[in-house]
Protein backbone atom coordinates (compact mmCIF):
# COMPACT_ATOMS: atom_id res chain seq x y z
CA UNK A 1 0.00 0.00 0.00
CA UNK A 2 1.46 3.47 -0.73
CA UNK A 3 1.60 6.14 1.23
CA UNK A 4 -1.64 7.96 -0.45
CA UNK A 5 -3.66 4.93 -0.37
CA UNK A 6 -3.35 4.92 3.46
CA UNK A 7 -3.89 8.57 4.30
CA UNK A 8 -8.09 8.50 3.24
CA UNK A 9 -8.15 5.60 5.74
CA UNK A 10 -6.00 7.24 8.58
CA UNK A 11 -8.20 11.04 8.03
CA UNK A 12 -11.56 9.59 8.32
CA UNK A 13 -10.06 7.38 11.47
CA UNK A 14 -8.77 10.75 12.91
CA UNK A 15 -12.46 12.55 12.34
CA UNK A 16 -14.09 9.37 13.80
CA UNK A 17 -11.59 10.00 16.76
CA UNK A 18 -12.73 14.02 16.56
CA UNK A 19 -16.16 12.89 16.73
CA UNK A 20 -16.10 10.27 19.63
CA UNK A 21 -13.28 12.79 21.78
CA UNK A 22 -15.87 15.90 21.49
CA UNK A 23 -19.33 14.51 21.13
CA UNK A 24 -19.80 11.57 23.97
CA UNK A 25 -19.17 13.63 26.86
CA UNK A 26 -21.82 16.08 25.43
CA UNK A 27 -24.05 12.41 24.65
CA UNK A 28 -23.29 11.82 28.51
CA UNK A 29 -24.33 15.56 30.18
CA UNK A 30 -27.63 15.18 28.02
CA UNK A 31 -28.27 12.11 29.39
CA UNK A 32 -27.45 12.46 33.03
CA UNK A 33 -30.42 12.68 35.48
CA UNK A 34 -30.19 14.59 38.67
CA UNK A 35 -31.88 12.85 41.64
CA UNK A 36 -33.90 14.72 43.80
CA UNK A 37 -35.62 13.70 47.03
CA UNK A 38 -38.94 14.07 47.97
CA UNK A 39 -39.22 15.84 50.83
CA UNK A 40 -41.55 15.74 53.84
CA UNK A 41 -43.80 18.11 52.47
CA UNK A 42 -44.27 16.37 48.77
CA UNK A 43 -47.56 15.19 48.02
CA UNK A 44 -47.48 14.60 44.61
CA UNK A 45 -45.26 14.79 41.60
CA UNK A 46 -47.07 15.81 38.13
CA UNK A 47 -45.59 15.95 34.96
CA UNK A 48 -45.83 19.69 32.86
CA UNK A 49 -47.42 17.44 29.72
CA UNK A 50 -50.67 17.18 32.29
CA UNK A 51 -51.29 21.15 31.72
CA UNK A 52 -49.46 20.87 27.79
CA UNK A 53 -49.89 17.96 25.82
CA UNK A 54 -47.64 18.87 23.34
CA UNK A 55 -44.87 17.79 25.40
CA UNK A 56 -45.63 14.46 26.63
CA UNK A 57 -42.17 12.32 25.71
CA UNK A 58 -40.00 14.93 25.16
CA UNK A 59 -36.67 16.37 26.83
CA UNK A 60 -38.91 19.72 27.67
CA UNK A 61 -41.46 17.83 29.85
CA UNK A 62 -40.40 18.24 33.35
CA UNK A 63 -41.36 17.71 36.74
CA UNK A 64 -43.69 19.76 38.47
CA UNK A 65 -43.54 18.71 42.52
CA UNK A 66 -46.46 19.65 44.78
CA UNK A 67 -46.61 20.51 48.20
CA UNK A 68 -49.83 20.61 49.46
CA UNK A 69 -50.78 22.22 52.75
CA UNK A 70 -52.44 20.57 56.02
CA UNK A 71 -55.06 23.43 55.79
CA UNK A 72 -56.63 25.20 52.40
CA UNK A 73 -55.04 28.42 51.42
CA UNK A 74 -53.50 29.99 48.91
CA UNK A 75 -51.33 28.79 45.83
CA UNK A 76 -47.61 29.44 44.51
CA UNK A 77 -45.66 28.51 41.75
CA UNK A 78 -41.76 28.48 41.91
CA UNK A 79 -39.65 27.97 39.08
CA UNK A 80 -35.79 27.32 39.00
CA UNK A 81 -33.51 27.17 35.37
CA UNK A 82 -35.92 28.55 33.26
CA UNK A 83 -32.15 29.92 32.34
CA UNK A 84 -30.02 26.60 32.93
CA UNK A 85 -26.71 28.25 33.34
CA UNK A 86 -28.11 30.48 36.18
CA UNK A 87 -28.33 27.55 38.91
CA UNK A 88 -29.17 29.72 41.83
CA UNK A 89 -32.73 29.08 40.63
CA UNK A 90 -32.92 25.63 40.28
CA UNK A 91 -31.04 24.88 44.00
CA UNK A 92 -33.49 27.08 45.59
CA UNK A 93 -36.45 25.29 44.05
CA UNK A 94 -34.83 21.59 45.65
CA UNK A 95 -33.79 23.17 48.80
CA UNK A 96 -37.84 23.92 48.97
CA UNK A 97 -38.62 20.26 47.33
CA UNK A 98 -36.76 19.01 49.79
CA UNK A 99 -37.22 21.05 53.17
CA UNK A 100 -40.22 22.51 53.18
CA UNK A 101 -43.50 21.78 54.99
CA UNK A 102 -46.81 23.40 53.76
CA UNK A 103 -49.22 24.14 56.57
CA UNK A 104 -51.61 26.40 54.99
CA UNK A 105 -52.04 26.58 50.86
CA UNK A 106 -49.90 24.70 48.33
CA UNK A 107 -46.69 25.19 46.45
CA UNK A 108 -46.30 24.19 42.89
CA UNK A 109 -41.86 23.91 42.79
CA UNK A 110 -40.33 23.44 38.94
CA UNK A 111 -36.88 22.92 39.66
CA UNK A 112 -35.76 22.22 36.04
CA UNK A 113 -38.19 24.56 33.97
CA UNK A 114 -36.05 24.48 30.54
CA UNK A 115 -35.56 20.67 31.02
CA UNK A 116 -33.52 21.17 27.48
CA UNK A 117 -31.33 24.13 28.14
CA UNK A 118 -30.03 22.55 31.32
CA UNK A 119 -29.12 19.38 28.93
CA UNK A 120 -27.14 21.68 26.60
CA UNK A 121 -23.82 23.72 26.95
CA UNK A 122 -22.12 26.70 25.20
CA UNK A 123 -18.96 24.79 24.48
CA UNK A 124 -17.95 28.33 22.74
CA UNK A 125 -17.52 30.02 25.99
CA UNK A 126 -15.59 26.62 27.91
CA UNK A 127 -19.00 25.70 29.80
CA UNK A 128 -18.18 23.30 32.67
CA UNK A 129 -20.60 20.50 31.97
CA UNK A 130 -21.27 19.66 35.44
CA UNK A 131 -20.59 21.26 38.97
CA UNK A 132 -20.13 19.26 42.32
CA UNK A 133 -21.98 20.72 45.51
CA UNK A 134 -20.34 19.94 49.03
CA UNK A 135 -22.90 18.44 51.22
CA UNK A 136 -23.22 16.52 54.67
CA UNK A 137 -22.71 13.22 53.07
CA UNK A 138 -20.82 13.57 49.77
CA UNK A 139 -20.77 15.38 46.61
CA UNK A 140 -23.70 15.99 44.97
CA UNK A 141 -23.44 16.72 40.86
CA UNK A 142 -25.75 18.62 38.80
CA UNK A 143 -25.98 19.49 35.20
CA UNK A 144 -24.82 23.04 34.37
CA UNK A 145 -26.38 23.97 31.41
CA UNK A 146 -27.32 26.73 28.99
CA UNK A 147 -29.47 29.61 29.03
CA UNK A 148 -31.57 28.78 25.78
CA UNK A 149 -33.03 25.25 24.73
CA UNK A 150 -30.83 22.51 22.62
CA UNK A 151 -31.57 22.94 19.65
CA UNK A 152 -31.61 19.36 19.30
CA UNK A 153 -35.08 19.71 21.12
CA UNK A 154 -35.88 22.76 18.71
CA UNK A 155 -34.59 23.05 15.26
CA UNK A 156 -33.97 25.41 13.20
CA UNK A 157 -34.09 28.84 14.94
CA UNK A 158 -36.19 31.90 12.19
CA UNK A 159 -34.61 34.44 11.46
CA UNK A 160 -36.64 36.56 13.95
CA UNK A 161 -38.53 35.25 16.70
CA UNK A 162 -42.05 36.45 16.39
CA UNK A 163 -43.76 36.65 19.58
CA UNK A 164 -47.05 35.27 20.31
CA UNK A 165 -49.49 36.64 21.04
CA UNK A 166 -48.43 40.28 20.45
CA UNK A 167 -46.09 39.59 17.52
CA UNK A 168 -43.31 42.19 18.81
CA UNK A 169 -40.09 41.35 16.79
CA UNK A 170 -37.46 39.57 19.47
CA UNK A 171 -33.69 37.82 18.67
CA UNK A 172 -34.02 34.71 16.91
CA UNK A 173 -32.11 32.67 19.32
CA UNK A 174 -35.02 33.88 22.04
CA UNK A 175 -37.41 30.96 20.15
CA UNK A 176 -35.52 28.87 22.46
CA UNK A 177 -35.20 31.31 25.54
CA UNK A 178 -38.38 29.95 27.96
CA UNK A 179 -37.98 33.67 29.25
CA UNK A 180 -39.35 35.46 26.05
CA UNK A 181 -41.71 32.60 24.94
CA UNK A 182 -44.51 33.58 27.59
CA UNK A 183 -47.15 32.74 27.32
CA UNK A 184 -46.86 30.38 24.85
CA UNK A 185 -49.40 28.31 22.74
CA UNK A 186 -50.57 24.83 23.00
CA UNK A 187 -49.06 24.15 19.19
CA UNK A 188 -46.22 26.79 19.23
CA UNK A 189 -42.72 25.65 18.97
CA UNK A 190 -41.39 23.49 21.94
CA UNK A 191 -40.68 26.09 24.13
CA UNK A 192 -43.96 28.24 23.50
CA UNK A 193 -45.23 24.88 25.10
CA UNK A 194 -43.19 24.58 28.40
CA UNK A 195 -44.20 28.25 28.97
CA UNK A 196 -48.09 27.38 28.10
CA UNK A 197 -47.48 24.14 30.57
CA UNK A 198 -47.00 26.58 33.50
CA UNK A 199 -49.68 28.89 32.30
CA UNK A 200 -52.36 26.51 32.05
CA UNK A 201 -51.23 25.33 35.28
CA UNK A 202 -51.68 28.57 36.86
CA UNK A 203 -55.29 28.74 35.59
CA UNK A 204 -56.66 25.43 36.16
CA UNK A 205 -55.03 25.81 39.79
CA UNK A 206 -55.89 29.46 40.44
CA UNK A 207 -52.09 30.31 41.58
CA UNK A 208 -51.88 33.14 43.05
CA UNK A 209 -48.19 33.79 43.08
CA UNK A 210 -45.48 33.20 40.53
CA UNK A 211 -41.96 33.43 41.27
CA UNK A 212 -39.40 32.68 38.45
CA UNK A 213 -35.52 32.38 40.10
CA UNK A 214 -32.72 33.82 38.07
CA UNK A 215 -29.42 35.24 38.06
CA UNK A 216 -27.84 37.88 35.99
CA UNK A 217 -24.47 39.92 35.89
CA UNK A 218 -22.48 42.01 38.38
CA UNK A 219 -22.52 44.32 35.04
CA UNK A 220 -26.23 44.51 34.02
CA UNK A 221 -28.37 46.90 36.12
CA UNK A 222 -31.28 44.90 36.65
CA UNK A 223 -29.33 42.65 39.07
CA UNK A 224 -29.86 42.08 42.84
CA UNK A 225 -33.37 42.79 42.51
CA UNK A 226 -37.48 41.47 42.28
CA UNK A 227 -38.66 42.38 39.18
CA UNK A 228 -42.11 43.47 39.07
CA UNK A 229 -45.08 44.14 37.09
CA UNK A 230 -47.62 46.57 38.96
CA UNK A 231 -49.88 44.56 40.29
CA UNK A 232 -46.78 42.60 41.98
CA UNK A 233 -45.32 46.30 42.87
CA UNK A 234 -46.09 46.36 46.68
CA UNK A 235 -45.44 43.07 47.58
CA UNK A 236 -42.46 43.38 46.09
CA UNK A 237 -41.08 46.48 47.85
CA UNK A 238 -42.10 45.03 51.21
CA UNK A 239 -40.24 41.67 50.44
CA UNK A 240 -37.53 43.87 49.15
CA UNK A 241 -37.21 46.69 52.01
CA UNK A 242 -37.61 44.01 54.48
CA UNK A 243 -34.89 41.20 53.61
CA UNK A 244 -32.48 44.28 53.31
CA UNK A 245 -33.65 45.67 56.95
CA UNK A 246 -33.78 41.91 58.80
CA UNK A 247 -31.59 40.14 56.67
CA UNK A 248 -28.82 42.87 55.54
CA UNK A 249 -28.24 41.99 52.24
CA UNK A 250 -28.91 44.77 49.24
CA UNK A 251 -32.33 43.65 47.21
CA UNK A 252 -34.25 46.44 44.81
CA UNK A 253 -37.26 46.68 42.46
CA UNK A 254 -37.37 46.99 39.18
CA UNK A 255 -40.66 47.47 37.20
CA UNK A 256 -41.31 45.08 34.36
CA UNK A 257 -41.19 47.14 31.34
CA UNK A 258 -44.84 46.80 29.88
CA UNK A 259 -43.78 47.34 26.19
CA UNK A 260 -40.54 44.19 26.35
CA UNK A 261 -42.68 41.21 25.18
CA UNK A 262 -42.65 37.22 26.14
CA UNK A 263 -40.77 37.64 30.05
CA UNK A 264 -42.73 35.67 32.79
CA UNK A 265 -43.04 38.88 35.07
CA UNK A 266 -44.72 40.65 32.32
CA UNK A 267 -46.88 37.81 30.49
CA UNK A 268 -47.72 35.98 33.59
CA UNK A 269 -49.67 38.60 35.21
CA UNK A 270 -51.11 39.88 31.86
CA UNK A 271 -52.07 36.59 30.40
CA UNK A 272 -53.34 34.80 34.10
CA UNK A 273 -54.46 35.46 37.71
CA UNK A 274 -50.95 34.88 39.07
CA UNK A 275 -48.80 37.93 40.40
CA UNK A 276 -45.73 37.43 38.83
CA UNK A 277 -42.29 38.23 40.79
CA UNK A 278 -39.01 37.67 38.61
CA UNK A 279 -35.67 37.05 41.06
CA UNK A 280 -32.17 38.05 39.95
CA UNK A 281 -28.97 37.79 42.18
CA UNK A 282 -25.95 38.58 41.18
CA UNK A 283 -23.72 35.37 39.25
CA UNK A 284 -20.30 37.02 38.24
CA UNK A 285 -19.83 33.77 36.24
CA UNK A 286 -21.85 35.01 33.92
CA UNK A 287 -20.56 38.07 33.29
CA UNK A 288 -18.18 38.53 29.70
CA UNK A 289 -14.80 40.36 31.60
CA UNK A 290 -13.92 37.51 33.37
CA UNK A 291 -11.12 35.06 33.71
CA UNK A 292 -11.56 31.11 32.90
CA UNK A 293 -15.43 29.88 33.05
CA UNK A 294 -14.53 27.20 35.74
CA UNK A 295 -16.46 25.35 38.38
CA UNK A 296 -14.61 27.50 41.03
CA UNK A 297 -15.81 30.50 39.38
CA UNK A 298 -19.68 29.16 39.16
CA UNK A 299 -19.62 28.40 43.14
CA UNK A 300 -17.20 31.02 44.71
CA UNK A 301 -18.13 34.05 42.35
CA UNK A 302 -14.33 35.27 42.57
CA UNK A 303 -12.31 37.23 39.51
CA UNK A 304 -10.00 39.52 39.79
CA UNK A 305 -11.09 41.05 36.44
CA UNK A 306 -14.86 41.94 38.52
CA UNK A 307 -12.88 43.12 41.02
CA UNK A 308 -10.71 46.12 39.31
CA UNK A 309 -13.85 46.95 37.65
CA UNK A 310 -15.75 46.84 41.02
CA UNK A 311 -12.30 49.79 42.02
CA UNK A 312 -13.72 51.27 38.79
CA UNK A 313 -17.41 51.40 39.99
CA UNK A 314 -18.45 49.61 37.26
CA UNK A 315 -20.97 47.09 38.57
CA UNK A 316 -24.42 47.58 39.73
CA UNK A 317 -23.67 45.57 42.73
CA UNK A 318 -21.05 45.87 45.74
CA UNK A 319 -18.16 43.45 45.55
CA UNK A 320 -15.04 42.65 47.20
CA UNK A 321 -12.27 39.94 47.21
CA UNK A 322 -14.72 37.91 48.69
CA UNK A 323 -16.69 37.57 45.87
CA UNK A 324 -20.30 36.87 45.28
CA UNK A 325 -20.75 33.06 46.66
CA UNK A 326 -23.77 30.35 45.83
CA UNK A 327 -24.08 30.55 48.86
CA UNK A 328 -25.31 34.27 48.92
CA UNK A 329 -27.17 33.89 45.91
CA UNK A 330 -29.16 31.00 46.55
CA UNK A 331 -29.96 32.33 50.31
CA UNK A 332 -31.04 35.68 48.60
CA UNK A 333 -33.39 33.88 46.88
CA UNK A 334 -34.49 31.57 49.92
CA UNK A 335 -35.30 34.38 51.71
CA UNK A 336 -36.81 36.58 49.32
CA UNK A 337 -39.12 34.07 48.42
CA UNK A 338 -40.28 33.74 51.64
CA UNK A 339 -40.57 37.22 52.10
CA UNK A 340 -43.04 37.71 49.22
CA UNK A 341 -44.91 34.55 50.52
CA UNK A 342 -45.45 36.35 53.94
CA UNK A 343 -45.95 39.79 52.41
CA UNK A 344 -48.50 37.79 50.39
CA UNK A 345 -50.29 36.28 53.13
CA UNK A 346 -50.60 39.60 55.15
CA UNK A 347 -52.30 41.76 52.43
CA UNK A 348 -54.47 38.38 51.68
CA UNK A 349 -55.19 36.62 54.56
CA UNK A 350 -57.97 34.16 52.87
CA UNK A 351 -54.97 33.15 50.54
CA UNK A 352 -52.44 32.64 53.18
CA UNK A 353 -50.01 30.77 52.31
CA UNK A 354 -47.52 29.07 55.84
CA UNK A 355 -44.11 27.23 54.64
CA UNK A 356 -41.61 25.88 57.89
CA UNK A 357 -38.48 23.98 57.14
CA UNK A 358 -36.98 26.27 54.56
CA UNK A 359 -33.77 27.97 55.78
CA UNK A 360 -32.95 31.25 54.97
CA UNK A 361 -30.14 34.28 53.98
CA UNK A 362 -28.16 33.65 57.16
CA UNK A 363 -28.28 29.55 57.42
CA UNK A 364 -27.11 29.11 53.64
CA UNK A 365 -24.19 31.42 54.43
CA UNK A 366 -23.42 29.83 57.46
CA UNK A 367 -24.19 26.10 56.82
CA UNK A 368 -23.54 25.67 52.78
CA UNK A 369 -26.13 25.09 50.09
CA UNK A 370 -25.05 21.44 50.57
CA UNK A 371 -26.33 21.36 53.67
CA UNK A 372 -29.65 21.71 53.08
CA UNK A 373 -29.46 18.76 50.30
CA UNK A 374 -31.30 15.43 50.87
CA UNK A 375 -29.13 11.98 50.22
CA UNK A 376 -30.57 10.18 47.35
CA UNK A 377 -29.03 6.69 49.01
CA UNK A 378 -30.17 7.09 52.23
CA UNK A 379 -34.15 8.30 50.78
CA UNK A 380 -36.67 5.02 51.30
CA UNK A 381 -37.14 4.00 48.02
CA UNK A 382 -39.50 5.48 45.79
CA UNK A 383 -38.53 9.00 47.27
CA UNK A 384 -36.32 10.04 44.44
CA UNK A 385 -37.03 11.04 41.42
CA UNK A 386 -34.44 11.83 38.84
CA UNK A 387 -34.95 14.82 37.21
CA UNK B 1 -42.19 19.13 10.06
CA UNK B 2 -39.42 21.49 9.78
CA UNK B 3 -37.33 20.12 11.74
CA UNK B 4 -37.31 16.52 10.19
CA UNK B 5 -36.63 18.82 6.69
CA UNK B 6 -33.49 19.89 8.63
CA UNK B 7 -32.27 17.05 9.26
CA UNK B 8 -33.29 15.68 5.53
CA UNK B 9 -30.82 18.20 4.51
CA UNK B 10 -28.30 17.54 7.33
CA UNK B 11 -28.09 14.49 5.61
CA UNK B 12 -28.15 15.10 2.24
CA UNK B 13 -25.01 18.17 2.74
CA UNK B 14 -22.82 14.83 4.59
CA UNK B 15 -23.58 12.55 1.77
CA UNK B 16 -22.19 15.25 -0.28
CA UNK B 17 -19.21 15.58 1.54
CA UNK B 18 -18.22 12.02 1.98
CA UNK B 19 -18.67 12.12 -2.08
CA UNK B 20 -16.08 14.57 -2.37
CA UNK B 21 -14.21 13.12 -0.06
CA UNK B 22 -13.90 9.49 -1.74
CA UNK B 23 -13.44 11.21 -5.27
CA UNK B 24 -10.99 13.64 -4.26
CA UNK B 25 -7.82 12.28 -5.56
CA UNK B 26 -5.39 15.45 -5.78
CA UNK B 27 -5.50 17.95 -2.82
CA UNK B 28 -4.70 16.69 0.56
CA UNK B 29 -5.68 19.67 2.07
CA UNK B 30 -8.63 19.08 0.41
CA UNK B 31 -9.53 15.90 2.11
CA UNK B 32 -9.00 17.73 6.06
CA UNK B 33 -11.70 20.32 4.88
CA UNK B 34 -14.10 17.99 4.09
CA UNK B 35 -13.84 15.64 7.14
CA UNK B 36 -14.12 19.14 9.43
CA UNK B 37 -17.35 20.41 7.53
CA UNK B 38 -18.79 16.65 7.81
CA UNK B 39 -17.92 16.56 12.58
CA UNK B 40 -20.76 19.07 13.13
CA UNK B 41 -23.17 17.32 10.40
CA UNK B 42 -22.21 13.83 11.77
CA UNK B 43 -22.72 15.10 15.89
CA UNK B 44 -26.15 16.80 14.41
CA UNK B 45 -27.39 13.52 12.88
CA UNK B 46 -25.84 11.76 15.88
CA UNK B 47 -27.90 14.18 18.20
CA UNK B 48 -25.05 14.30 20.14
CA UNK B 49 -24.69 17.98 19.57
Amino acid sequence: MTKDTLLKPALAAAAVGLVLWGGLPLLRHRRFDVPVVKGPGVTAVLRLSEFSPGLEGTVADTNVYVLEGREPGGKVLLMGDTHSNEPEGMLTAVIFVENARVEKGTLYVIPFFNNSASRNTRAGDGYPLYFDIATDWGAQRFRFGNRDASPLDQWPDPDVYIHYPERQLLSYIDVRNTNRTWPGRANGPLMEKVTFGAMELMRREKVDVAIDIHGAETMFPVTNCIVAPEKSVKIATLASLTVKAAEGFENHVEPSPAGFRGLSHREIGDHGPSLPFLLEAPIPFLDQPTGPKTVKLLLDGKDPFLLSLSKKKKLFVPYDESGWSLEKRVGQNLSVSLEILRQFTKKTADRAITVRGVPRYAEVVKAGVGHFLADPAKAPAGDVVMN
Amino acid sequence: MIMIAYYVITAFLLVLVVWNFVREKERRQDLVLYLLVAVPLLLRLLRWK
